[in-house]
């Protein structure tokens, strides 16, 4: 499976910083609390991408294929 | 008035050889038609074979290939719509002002031959709403076409930095406000109502008409083989704002005096780099040449400050942070921080590091380009002025402080 890469929409972002919380692995946050995604979705990572995206309570998290 | 160049309040239009060549025989569609003749039936495959042959880019600024981007909306599922962006959310830009007053009908026609290739008979203009002369220029050219089949709706966009981004032009066109959002695929594919969109600047749509009416063999006869045709530049100089049409590949000679070659040129506009003082000698007007030296033509913005171009590239920062359209965390908490980094850095304050890291920190962390762009400037004029960096971080500045400047 290819990796993926998780896009965020930046408008819709309100820096609640759950994202960091349940995908630490790939994403980080800046100093004003907002998604620095860190690095591409491997194929172990894909679940927890996931729950992530499922996560954000603004729904501003989406997961595509590169 | 002479017949060579067109002054309005504050931009002179200079006679060109091709989209500037209308100027003297005023912008109605008896002149145009005199001048250019109608333009044939358009096919889609002959018109991207076309195309590809003079590599016809966007001249909004990000020069995509507009064969690819006509190709992409021929092929997306659903009926399209062709849109043509003849506002300049860009305070220095003017080309597309001068096309418009100067000769509306090759934009229209442009836009035209694209809606038959694409077989749609729907045209949005979307015009400057803080420029008059603009849109009663674009307004009375599609008075003119009445009898023609196609409906034309127009748009007025604000007069924002942004406003001009794709996804915001869209935006605007659905009755929301003029402002970028996230797109999860280009235009192109899916823009207006979810179905493919041609969008493109007014120049494109301009050289795309000559293209059609007057043929491949009299396009390629200006410019050089690997880069075709002419394109519009707004220049400030000393002599003030003027709109020139060159050939691709001509020397900077041609476009700047030489005492100006001798200073440092911001190339592109607000979102473009800077050249260093002289380095523009040994280039050419050629989107190639430039990018191997690691600048860009932009949406064609030439402009020579009167200024130290640290101090100039550290207001235009602070423009363009109060220009980010608030939406997007990066943006909005991003380049103030950078602006004020790089005021720092003028000031000799330190601001350095800070200021390359916020650049890192803010691209491509956006709904729009806007965050690249100001990062792409700021870059660009701490790479290119080392010296003045260092003059600056002793308190000196190498610059007179009464410059026309920021
Ligand atoms: S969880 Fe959603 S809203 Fe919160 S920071 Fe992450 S992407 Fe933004
Ligand atoms: S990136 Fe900046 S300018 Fe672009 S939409 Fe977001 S906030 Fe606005």
């Amino acid at each position: 499976m290819a990796n993926g890469r998780l896009r965020v929409d930046w408008p819709v972002c309100r820096a609640r910083g759950l994202c960091f919380e349940l995908l630490p692995e790939a994403i980080e946050l800046d100093e004003w609390g907002y998604p620095v995604v860190t690095g591409e979705i491997t194929p172990e990572l894909t679940g927890a991408a996931r729950a992530a995206v499922r996560g954000c309570p603004r729904m501003a998290l989406r997961l595509v294929q590169t | 008035m002479s017949t060579d160049t067109l002054r309005t309040a504050e931009v002179t239009v200079v006679r060109g050889p091709r989209l500037l060549s209308a100027i003297g025989g005023g912008p109605s569609l008896a002149a145009h038609r005199a001048l250019h003749g109608s333009p044939g039936r358009t096919r889609l495959a002959t018109l991207l074979a076309d195309l590809e042959r003079i590599d016809l880019r966007g001249r909004g600024g990000a020069g995509f290939p507009f064969a690819r981007k006509l190709a992409s909306t021929a092929q997306a599922r659903g009926r399209a719509t062709v849109v043509v962006n003849v506002s300049e959310g860009e305070p220095p830009s003017s080309k597309d002002a001068a096309l418009a007053t100067t000769a509306p009908h090759l934009i229209l026609d442009g836009a035209m031959i694209a809606a038959e290739a694409l077989k749609t008979r729907r045209i949005h203009l979307v015009v400057p709403d803080n420029e008059r002369a603009v849109r009663d220029a674009m307004a009375t050219a599609v008075a003119e076409r009445a009898g023609e089949r196609v409906s034309w709706a127009v748009h007025r966009a604000d007069d924002v930095f942004v406003a001009g981004q794709a996804s915001a032009v869209v935006e605007l066109m659905s009755g929301r406000p003029n402002r970028p959002v996230t797109t999860w695929q280009p235009a192109a594919v899916r823009g207006y109502q979810g179905r493919p969109t041609l969008l493109s600047n007014a120049e494109t749509y301009a050289q795309l008409a000559l293209l059609t009416l007057h043929g491949p063999d009299a396009y390629v006869a200006h410019g050089t083989a690997a880069e075709p045709g002419t394109t519009l530049l707004t220049v400030h100089d000393g002599g003030g704002r003027r709109v020139v049409e060159v050939e691709l590949a001509s020397p900077w000679y041609d476009v700047l005096a030489l005492e100006d070659l001798g200073r440092p040129v911001l190339l592109g506009g607000y979102h473009g780099t800077w050249a260093a003082a002289g380095e523009l000698r040994a280039l050419t007007v050629s989107r190639v040449g430039l990018a191997a030296a690691g600048l860009t033509l932009g949406a064609g913005v030439v402009l020579v400050p009167d200024c130290c171009p640290l101090t100039f590239a550290s207001a235009v920062a602070s423009y363009l942070a109060g220009e980010s359209a608030g939406r997007c965390g990066p943006c909005f908490n991003g380049l103030p921080a950078l602006a004020a980094a790089l005021e720092r850095v003028v000031a000799g304050r330190g601001g350095i590091a800070e200021a390359e890291r916020l650049c890192a920190l803010v691209e491509r962390r956006g709904a729009c380009a806007h965050p690249d762009g100001t990062a792409r400037m700021v870059r660009s004029a701490l790479e290119r002025f080392p010296d003045e960096v260092d003059r600056h971080a002793r308190g000196g500045c190498s610059y007179p402080r009464d410059g026309r400047g920021g």
